[in-house]
Parts: structure tokens; C-alpha cells; sequence
């Protein structure tokens, strides 16, 4: 059953409205590989920084074009949505002659100037990607929102963030999802990414893990830096909920000026994964030795809001999956 | 050199235009020594010059974090602080020295705009520190210059290869 537009459109319009209609699903053959850049994009949006956004929408956007082979698009992110007649505008594909087709995405509401929600966010990104799927992949010579339009979106939206449609189910979880996970499984969880970080790092080159898979993007070793300073960092705030009642919880720098600042690219990896063992081991103890009330106690974060020691364990987990995949990519030369 | 005590009695803008010279200071030190140099460590257990710009960076950083909790809650608990554990786990000898002194540099402009712009009443406000008891933000001004002239003097020793 075609939308009301369809009436009024030509005969010529008409057939490609029904050839877009007819497919209603977009196959990845590996989406799983393109989750922690998923993960990535979540912890940009979270973050309210708009360059970070930008560089992590390109690389989960150049991800998707790469899996379906097709050609690149240029992505801008943009603060507050314009206003217009219509409402206001989430995003944006255009086209022009000569031009790489671009992709402009706003990540603030117009009125409120709030960052919008990331499932939102995420769906307005794979919308516009539907337009150059329609172009490109399926070669539809116009685009139109068709039912079967829709219906791709969702299908690429369900292989980028499974757990959508079934919470707590396998594959990606959110820190919601670590969030509804028993104690005992997050902190074996917390105890084993040692191990594996050890598996993907140990018996390669230091060349081969400094390599940057994009200039942008971390290379092994820097994402090993990353977690031991995370471990120390994320620790340290639970050591100071643990001690003051209700404190502030901030951040001093973004996790890309640590790596700049401390320059991680000259660590040894081998050294780096040590300290973090070392630093992950205290954690765990440091857990391992509260009573129910302790996980309960919280600091006050800008962005997170109320954060308890419970939820600071969830944030760590997420945090391993997503740097554990990030690791994996970046030796596989994947940004 | 000066002690805490001295330091302390100095006017607020002596103190802080201490501050606003270190990154020099530390430049002019450094200045035309090698890498071999800055990373010789006068002994075993002493730092090297490298490691003690790497420490002025990341202690920056943690003084910045100190203000933010005492501005942000009455009366924080302060952490102690282990730098022997951060040279050897941030691996301080392996940095480039040059940029670990425009990141200290950057920080410390960073932290001089905080300090600028604080109303006369949030230097009474105070955490409390685990070896030096309730520590206001006037105290931790003090303790930063003192920091600067202690660090300054080990890196002119250390670069003598004295401990």
C-alpha cells in the first residue's frame, strides 16, 4: 500500500517509487564489525563534542559504504538543528555535480540546544545514508520515502545495534544492558579483559601496534595506553565516592588529549598492558571488598548525571568491549 | 630555597606570577641538552630532567582536578598521590621532552585562567588533605609555587648528574 504522495507522482516516478518499495532490507555480511565504531559513535555523542562526533559518524559512515561497496560520502556534523517551516531539520543528503555527495547531520535541538538522543541520532545518520543507498547501491534514479525506505533503515539499524531489539540479548551491550547484569558476572567480566587484551597484543611488532588504522584513529598500543589510564581514572572516582557523600565527578581531559599529552605512541605496549593488569587487579579488590550499601553510594558527573559505584562497574565493562573491539580493529588495519 | 612556610607569607600575586614564569624556566633549563642528557638519571632511585618536566605536566593536571573538587563540594577528601608509579607507568624516560613541556605549558595557562577568575571567597574554601589535614585553595597556590622552585632546583641537579 504506497503512501498518498504516490498519486501525485508521474509515471516514471511511479515505477521507481515500487522498485524502491520492493526491497526492504539492506544485508551487511559483517555488521559485527562495525560495532565498536557504533560504541565509538555513542561515546562521541555522550562526550557533546562535536568535532569527536564528526570523527566518529565519518568513520562509522565510511564503514557502511566500505561493507556495501559504494562509493564515499563527506559527513558534516553540525551543533543546533535549523528551525524551519517544517519542523526542524535532522539531516541532510544533497548531491551536486561534480561533488562527492555529503551527509550533514545537527546533533542539538533546535530550541533547547539539547544533544539529541543517540538511538536518534543514529537513525538520522542511517536515513541519510538510506538516500545514497538508494542512489548508489540500488541505482534508483530519485529517493523517495517509500515504506520500503523505512523498513532498510530499520534493517541496518538492527544489525548496527542489536540489542535494540533484544535487550541484554548477545552482541553489543549498552552500559544500561552491563547495567542489568548480577554483580558476580560484571566483575568476572572486569577480571578477564586482561587476558584477552594479552591474547589480541601479545607476540606482535611494536611497528604493528602503532600502527594508526586512519590518521585519526588509535593504533593497539594507544588504546592499551588508553585503558591503563582509564583503569586508574575510572577507579579513582569510585575511590572518591567511597569517601565523600555525593562529590563531583571530573574530567580533567578528554581521552585523545591524555593520548596526545602523555604521548602513548612512544609507550612500550608490553609495559603499558602491565600497569593496566596491575591497576585493573586493585579494582577488583577494591570491589570485591564492599557491602551492598557502598554500591549504591554516588558522585554528581556533568554529562551522566547521578552515577553510583554500580553503574561506574557497567561503565567499565562497556568500556572493556568496546576497547577490546577497538584493539581488534585497529591490528586488522580497521579504524 | 624557600620553604612552604615563606612561601605562604608572599603576597597572592607574587605567587602567581611565579607561576606565569615556570614554563620558561624550565625551557631555559633544557635549552640545547641532549636527549641522553635530559634522560640521565643522577642515580637509581633520582629522576632524570625528562622525568621531572613529565611530572610538572601530569601534576598540573591534578591540581586542576583538586580546585574542581573543592569548588564543587564543601570540604572534599583529597587523595594522596604516587609519582614514582606515574613516571614508571606513564613511562616518563620515553617521552619527548619538548612536548611534555608544551603540554605543562598549556595546562599551566589553563590553570592561571581558573585561578584568575575566582571570586575573593573561593580562596578560603578547603579540602581536606590525607597527610596535610584541611588544605584551602590559597594553600594550594602556595604549595604549587613551592612545587615549581623544588622541581626547578632538581632539574638543574639532576642535568649536573646530582641527585
Amino acid at each position: 500500500m504506497p503512501f498518498a504522495y504516490y498519486a501525485r507522482l508521474s509515471r516514471a516516478q511511479q515505477k521507481i517509487y515500487r522498485e524502491s518499495d520492493a526491497v526492504t532490507e539492506i544485508r551487511l555480511s559483517h555488521p559485527a564489525e562495525l560495532h565498536p565504531l557504533v560504541g565509538a559513535l555513542e561515546e562521541a555523542l555522550g562526550s557533546e563534542q562535536r568535532v569527536a562526533t564528526q570523527a566518529a559518524t565519518e568513520r562509522l559512515i565510511h564503514g557502511l559504504t566500505e561493507a556495501l561497496g559504494i562509493p564515499r560520502v563527506t559527513v558534516e556534523v553540525l551543533a543546533a538543528r535549523p528551525h524551519a517551516q517544517w519542523g526542524e531539520l535532522h539531516g541532510l543528503y544533497t548531491v551536486k555535480a561534480g561533488q562527492r555527495p555529503k551527509i550533514q547531520l545537527w546533533m542539538r535541538t533546535a530550541k533547547q540546544k539539547r544533544v539529541v538522543a543517540f538511538r536518534t541520532f543514529l537513525r538520522t545518520m542511517l536515513h541519510e545514508v538510506g538516500h545514497h543507498v538508494d542512489y548508489t547501491l540500488l541505482r534508483l534514479a530519485d529517493s523517495f520515502h517509500t515504506e520500503g525506505f523505512y523498513k532498510r533503515e530499520s534493517s541496518l539499524f538492527y544489525q548496527l545495534v542489536p540489542a535494540a531489539r533484544a535487550p541484554g540479548s548477545r552482541g553489543v551491550k549498552s552500559v544500561e544492558d552491563w547495567g542489568q547484569v548480577p554483580i558476580p558476572e560484571r566483575l568476572a567480566r572486569l577480571e578477564q579483559t586482561p587476558t584477552d587484551l594479552a591474547r589480541l597484543v601479545r607476540a606482535r611488532t611494536d611497528a604493528e601496534l602503532s600502527r594508526r588504522p586512519a590518521p585519526d584513529a588509535w593504533s593497539a598500543k594507544e588504546v592499551v595506553c588508553h585503558l591503563r589510564d582509564a583503569e586508574e581514572h575510572l577507579s579513582g572516582w569510585m575511590r572518591t565516592v567511597l569517601a565523600n557523600d555525593d562529590p563531583p565527578l571530573l574530567e580533567t581531559a578528554t581521552a585523545d588529549r591524555w593520548a596526545e599529552e602523555r604521548q602513548y605512541l612512544r609507550h612500550h605496549a608490553g609495559a603499558a598492558w602491565q600497569a593496566f593488569s596491575q591497576r585493573r587487579d586493585e579494582t577488583l579488590e577494591l570491589l570485591r571488598g564492599l557491602d551492598a550499601a557502598a554500591w549504591r553510594r554516588a558522585g554528581r558527573h556533568t554529562r551522566r548525571g547521578r552515577l553510583t559505584v554500580d553503574a561506574l562497574v557497567a561503565l567499565m565493562a562497556w568500556h572493556d568491549d568496546n576497547h577490546l573491539d577497538q584493539v581488534a580493529r585497529a591490528l586488522a588495519g580497521r579504524a | 630555597m624557600p620553604t612552604m612556610e615563606d612561601v605562604a607569607k608572599q603576597p597572592r600575586e607574587q605567587r602567581l606570577a611565579r607561576l606565569t614564569r615556570t614554563a620558561d624556566e624550565l625551557a631555559a633549563a633544557i635549552r640545547g641538552r641532549s636527549d641522553e642528557t635530559l634522560s640521565r638519571r643522577p642515580d637509581p632511585r633520582n629522576w632524570a630532567a625528562k622525568e621531572v618536566v613529565c611530572h610538572l605536566r601530569d601534576t598540573e593536571e591534578l591540581f586542576m582536578e583538586r580546585f574542581g573538587m573543592i569548588l564543587g563540594m564543601d570540604e572534599p577528601k583529597l587523595s594522596g598521590l604516587n609519582p614514582d608509579r606515574w613516571a614508571e607507568e606513564r613511562q616518563y624516560l620515553r617521552n619527548d621532552v619538548n612536548a611534555a613541556l608544551a603540554a605543562f605549558r598549556k595546562r599551566r595557562e589553563e590553570s592561571l585562567e581558573l585561578l584568575g577568575k575566582l571570586p575573593s571567597e573561593a580562596w578560603r574554601r578547603a579540602g581536606i588533605h590525607a597527610t596535610r589535614g584541611k588544605f584551602t585553595i590559597e594553600d594550594l597556590l602556595t604549595l604549587i609555587c613551592w612545587h615549581d622552585d623544588n622541581h626547578l632546583d632538581q632539574l638543574g641537579r639532576a642535568l649536573e648528574g646530582k641527585a
